[in-house]
């Protein structure tokens, strides 16, 4: 009853919000479960990694090792122990780096929502702009040109782009470092660190941004066609509203709902997701350590990472709803 | 000079280590160093070290894979220059006895661990236990040990029940690292975090560890060796990506790499660069890996010797070498590779290239080609990366030139154990495997047939067994005469190759890549591998 | 209410409108990309009668570059193979993966879709959770993880691949469905005591394909992209020639004989080019605007 009444006096927007927890929660608890059996079918351990890297091993060595990662237990006993250690917020401790899974991912969060934030913003943000330009101008040889151009961005292998910036800017030109987050060893502060990080973050941020780029500008645009044809623009139009203001007053509200979406489920699938970009660069994120974590059967970084990032998407996608029902508030009345 | 004589470490020397042939007459003696090339070194800056891969620990004492950066922080009681010859680094003067059944050994005095405490011989003795417990290899090599004696704070006695002529040359500081008893004293050795942040007493400290990034070494400044180590800090840095790791020599943000840490065929490329310098020393205590295909004998073609001659008919070694490798490994049919020149005999293949022999040997063994040209197939495992897909590739056309069709496999090394230790569900696999410093740690657990061990990686993966390699295999073990173990050795190889039950293909050349700035650091039998306190940046 | 799009435009010849109807109405980029596909799908087929042999076959000497020999006009690999050979075969191996990967997408898409959206219930809150949950995961990684857990062979890469993709489909499957459910034209088929099936595959499906139908070239492209990928991290089929094992095979020596990895790349680019093209051109096509214009 209570809760009815706060419900109601609070609004949509809380009603939005709870929705999605409500949802959140079994979904989140389904994903944990699922990963972790779906963990179990592959082949091998992190015993079996360990021995491997070892170069040498006993069978006391192995079994004395499988104690220590409680590996030795029943599956339905790990999956256990692994559900109360996580009721307790505790992911567990690494196999592979011998630590608290929470303090590994808490050391590459910075960085990981550094590259994949500042992509994907900067992809929404250069998606809106050619799109509107494109949308604009449709028809017309600068929206063919930037059609082609990004056509042929989203087609190409983003390793492949990586791979061809490196050898122009670091090693041509010299203008970037090739690898890693930031100068290592070096105590740095103030604006120092800060034009250190962006130095190092440029091009796999650009690397990574593009083939977004691509996506976003390509749906702006598509949207954008459709908004521009509706009656009300077209009225307006016909009032003699300028086309600049056209867009921004109404065309990009509309055509940032679906970017807005996709972007939201970008951000977490990229949180575990950008393997490659990373590996390219050398930047030390979460795909990374995800994909690391898989190689040596590191299951409590590789659960942690997991579920990281589906908690993310369930958030991202919850403050896309509120976002949305700010750009169209139809959407929060239906 | 606690205990023993000249000669008798002479002895030791000579007598046991068949390794250290060459120089055993100038054995080391407390504090002497090797020869520094390229003038004095001056003291500072920071080395960065390319890593290809990370560590899982800092400190070997149980796990192996964690060496490399082990001995800077955490030392053993000897050290090994380029041949092989022993010198002091915690240890200052050691005997062994005639029977080759008591070792002696005096400390080195005033040495402090990192957090100030003063090393014993209690610490000692509690490593060497240790390493007897816990590390996959200290199991065998101290499998002998049955006390060890601490008659003083500086002084340990070892006895044995038989004699292990490769126990010297395992007591440096990766192999047998020697750990401060006072922070392992209670609980598992395998829990204590000592092995992430290790206090030794080697030449630097252990400073910071970003996982899957980099860890810093700092100088330390009380290292009982000064002015060593002269720089300031070491920066290990891991680079997953070869690509990278080519680029991080040329813009000059790796000073050094070891084991050629680039792609193959970057080596050519990169030695024309006037900033770098291609070193091959440093691999005397731990040889490069023998690359091979070991088949598994239960497989009912791979168990009879005619299938397997016919395939090692088809293998060209030196076009290996030449194609898969660029040039940058070496032709090996033996099992031991000639980086460790005592043991490894040189004679070739009694099946040399010849794929009218193979084909002949096929034909007569009941195997017709059928009409796509085939006989029967097989599948070929190995841990993915570039060589290895390469050398698969390779593989597969020249044993499909045979009529031999071969699905190639290539996984993570999660499946490969799996797949080849365990479920024993293969049929050949490509393997890199290591010799290390004595055949009897890195080649006698691939041929002994007690080794064949479900379950354990580098165990007899084939399932071999011969009645005369076995004998021979554990008369070495305990063999005191240098020279009858070397012969036992050599007649091993001749029935290795003969009876092919692994066909040992090229020995990949491993270089030290490092920046033209630094120097001294490879001046030991370890190269990277050890402390590094003699390293050097001419200029900052 | 819907408005053909050109109205707008100042009236020309019949020619001009002609021309200006085909480049707007996507038919252009329909006929591009579909003819540019076509040519790739038929050269693929014809694999075998181009290049006979085997082509991971070590043909002749290593490393010849393009042009230097001319048996072999676009080069040979590292370890001799002919590359013609292996883009002609590799686009086999490569479409195999896009499309197989795509049907096991569209396929699982649309029976999760379709159940959802007609269904409603509780079925579609289970089947809704269900599609969210493999949307909270990174699809590379899943990707990865199923290839580790098999072979990597070109099935079961497929297989992930599609696996991965499916919740696009399922998503834009149910939306359709959903919407659709209450349209007239359904209405009035159930009015006239249609059964389910019927209903569902005879009136809602057709009308709600179009807009998957755009997909599905995007879902065979993604899937060609992501297998390069794969085969950068060493997780590729290595008893087949595709694209993408071209390009991971070429990253040894990518610094000095770089066209190993540019042509295989150009070849992916182009093809995923030319399908996103067909996509853009079936959408226009399509778009439900464009069927009410005359």
């Amino acid at each position: 009853m209570i809760k009815d009444h706060v419900m109601k006096r609070a609004g949509p927007w809380l009603r939005v919000v709870a929705g999605s927890a409500s949802f959140a929660l079994p979904t989140i608890l389904g994903i944990v479960i699922l990963n972790f059996l779906f963990l179990q079918l592959l082949p091998g351990d992190a015993v079996d990694v360990l021995a491997m890297r070892s170069g040498s091993a006993t069978v006391e060595s192995i079994s004395a090792l499988r104690v220590q990662t409680g590996l030795d237990q029943p599956l339905s006993g790990q999956l256990a122990a692994y559900l109360s250690r996580l009721a307790h917020f505790d992911l567990g401790v690494s196999t592979q780096y011998h630590l608290p899974v929470a303090d590994i991912i808490a050391a590459r969060l910075p960085d990981t929502l550094l590259l994949v934030g500042g992509a994907l913003g900067l992809a929404v943000v250069l998606g809106l702009l050619l799109g509107s330009v494109m949308a604009s101008l449709a028809g017309r040889w600068i929206d063919r040109m930037l059609s082609g151009l990004l056509m042929l961005i989203y087609s190409t292998p983003g390793f492949w782009i990586g791979l061809m910036m490196i050898l122009l800017f670091s090693v041509k030109l010299g203008l970037f470092p090739s690898a890693g987050s930031a100068t290592i060893g070096t105590r740095l502060s103030g604006l120092a660190a800060l034009y250190d990080k962006a130095a190092h973050l440029i091009m796999p941020m650009t690397a990574l941004s593009l083939f977004y780029t691509a996506v976003y500008a390509r749906l702006v645009r598509a949207t954008m066609i459709d908004v521009l044809r509706q009656d009300f623009i077209l009225a307006a139009r016909a009032k003699g509203l300028h086309p600049v203001t056209l867009i921004r007053r109404h065309a990009i509200r509309n055509a940032l709902i679906p970017v807005v979406t996709v972007a939201g489920i970008h951000l977490g699938n990229l949180l575990g997701g950008a393997v490659v970009v990373e590996t390219v660069f050398g930047w030390p994120g979460m795909g990374r350590l995800a994909f690391d974590a898989l190689l040596s059967r590191d299951f409590p970084v590789l659960l942690g990472v997991l579920l990281l990032s589906s908690i993310l998407v369930v958030a991202v996608n919850a403050l896309a709803d509120v976002l949305l029902g700010w750009l169209d508030p139809r959407i929060l009345t239906e | 000079m606690a205990f023993g004589t000249n000669i008798s470490r002479r002895r030791f020397v000579v007598g046991l280590s068949a390794a250290a042939l060459p120089i055993g007459l100038s054995a080391g003696r407390a504090g002497e160093q090797g020869s520094i090339p390229d003038g004095e070194p001056r003291r500072g800056g920071t080395m960065t070290f390319l890593l290809p891969y990370e560590p899982p620990f800092l400190l070997s004492l149980f796990n192996p894979a964690s060496l490399v950066l082990s001995a800077k922080m955490t030392e053993g009681l000897l050290e090994f220059d380029r041949s092989m010859t022993p010198r002091g680094q915690l240890a200052t003067d050691w005997t062994v006895s005639p029977d080759g059944l008591t070792y002696r050994f005096a400390l080195r005095r005033g040495v402090r661990w990192h957090d100030g405490r003063d090393f014993t011989s209690a610490d000692v003795a509690f490593s060497l236990r240790t390493l007897k417990k816990v590390h996959p290899r200290g199991r065998l090599t101290f499998a002998n040990l049955a006390e060890i004696a601490t008659p003083n704070d500086h002084s340990v006695v070892l006895r044995l029940t038989r004699p292990t002529p490769f126990l010297l040359p395992a007591l440096s500081a990766e192999e047998s690292p020697i750990v401060p008893y006072h922070v392992y004293r209670d609980g598992d050795p395998l829990a204590n975090p000592n092995a992430l942040s290790p206090i030794g007493t080697g030449p630097f400290k252990f400073g910071e560890w970003s996982r899957g990034n980099y860890v810093i070494l700092e100088r330390n400044p009380d290292y009982w060796d000064p002015p060593r180590p002269y720089l300031d800090r070491i920066v290990a840095r891991v680079i997953s990506d070869p690509q990278q790791r080519s680029v991080a020599f040329e813009t000059g943000t790796a000073d050094v790499g070891y084991r050629t840490p680039v792609p193959l065929r970057d080596v050519e490329r990169l030695r024309q660069l006037p900033t770098l310098e291609f070193e091959t020393a440093g691999y005397t205590y731990s040889p490069p890996n023998i690359t091979c295909i070991e088949f598994n004998l239960d497989n009912p073609h791979l168990g009879r010797i005619e299938i397997r001659q016919a395939i090692a008919h088809m293998i060209d070694r030196d076009k290996i070498a030449e194609v898969v490798y660029f040039g940058q490994a070496v032709a090996c049919p033996s099992p031991i590779v000639p980086e460790l020149a005592a043991f490894h005999d040189s004679s070739p293949s009694p099946y040399p290239f010849d794929p009218d022999a193979a084909a002949k040997l096929l034909d007569d063994a009941g195997y017709p080609r059928n009409r796509d040209g085939m006989r029967f197939s097989l599948t070929l495992d190995y841990p993915a990366d570039e060589t290895f897909h390469h050398l698969a590739a390779f593989l597969r056309v020249m044993l499909g030139r045979a009529g031999i069709w071969v699905k190639t496999r290539g996984q993570d090394i999660g499946s490969q154990a799996r797949r080849v230790y365990t479920d024993r569900a293969f049929d050949m696999q490509l393997a890199s495997l290591s010799n290390l410093f004595d055949p009897a740690i890195g080649v006698q657990r691939l041929f002994w047939s007690k080794n064949y061990v479900k379950g354990v990686p580098f165990s007899n993966a084939t399932h071999y067994g011969n009645p005369l390699v076995d004998k021979l295999l554990e008369d070495q073990a305990v063999e005191t005469d240098p020279a009858r173990r070397v012969a036992q050795w050599r007649e091993i190889q001749r029935i290795i190759l003969h009876e092919v039950p692994d066909l040992n293909l090229v020995m990949p050349r491993w270089y030290t890549i490092a920046n033209r700035r630094l120097k001294g650091h490879s001046d030991t039998a370890d190269g990277l591998e050890g402390n590094l306190a003699h390293a050097y940046l001419v200029e900052k | 209410m819907e408005r053909p799009m050109i109205a707008s435009r100042k009236l020309g010849s019949p020619v001009k409108d002609g021309i200006a109807f085909f480049k707007e109405s996507g038919y252009l980029s329909l006929t591009v990309g579909g003819a540019v596909f076509a040519a790739i799908v038929v050269t693929a087929a014809a694999a075998r009668l181009l290049f006979p042999g085997d082509p991971t076959d070590m043909v002749t000497t290593p490393l010849l570059w393009p042009g230097q020999s001319g048996l072999f006009p676009l080069g040979t690999t590292s370890l001799g193979q002919d590359v013609a050979a292996g883009l002609v075969w590799g686009a086999r191996a490569s479409l195999q993966v896009g499309i197989l990967a795509a049907a096991v997408g569209l396929l699982l898409g649309l029976v999760a879709g379709t159940l959802a959206g007609y269904c409603g219930g509780w079925i579609d809150a289970v089947l809704v959770r269900v599609i969210a949950l493999f949307q909270t995961m990174p699809p590379f990684l899943l990707v990865v993880v199923i290839v580790a857990i098999d072979e990597p062979t070109l099935r079961t890469i497929s297989l992930a691949i599609g696996l991965a993709g499916w919740p696009t489909v399922a998503r834009l499957v149910r939306a359709q469905v959903r919407s659709l459910r209450q349209a007239e034209f359904v209405l009035a088929a159930r009015c006239q005591g249609y059964g389910t099936t019927r209903i569902v595959l005879g009136e809602i499906l057709p009308n709600a394909l179009p807009p998957v139908i755009a997909t599905v070239s995007v879902l065979v492209a993604n899937a060609i992209l992501m297998e390069a990928g794969l085969s950068f991290l060493d997780m590729g089929d290595p008893n087949i020639v595709s694209w993408g094992s071209m390009i991971g095979a070429a990253r040894d020596t990518l610094r000095i004989d770089w066209y190993l990895a540019v042509l295989p790349g150009l070849a992916i680019a182009l093809t995923v080019l030319s399908l996103n093209l067909v996509s853009d051109g079936l959408t226009e096509v399509l778009s439900p605007r464009r069927r009410a214009a005359p």
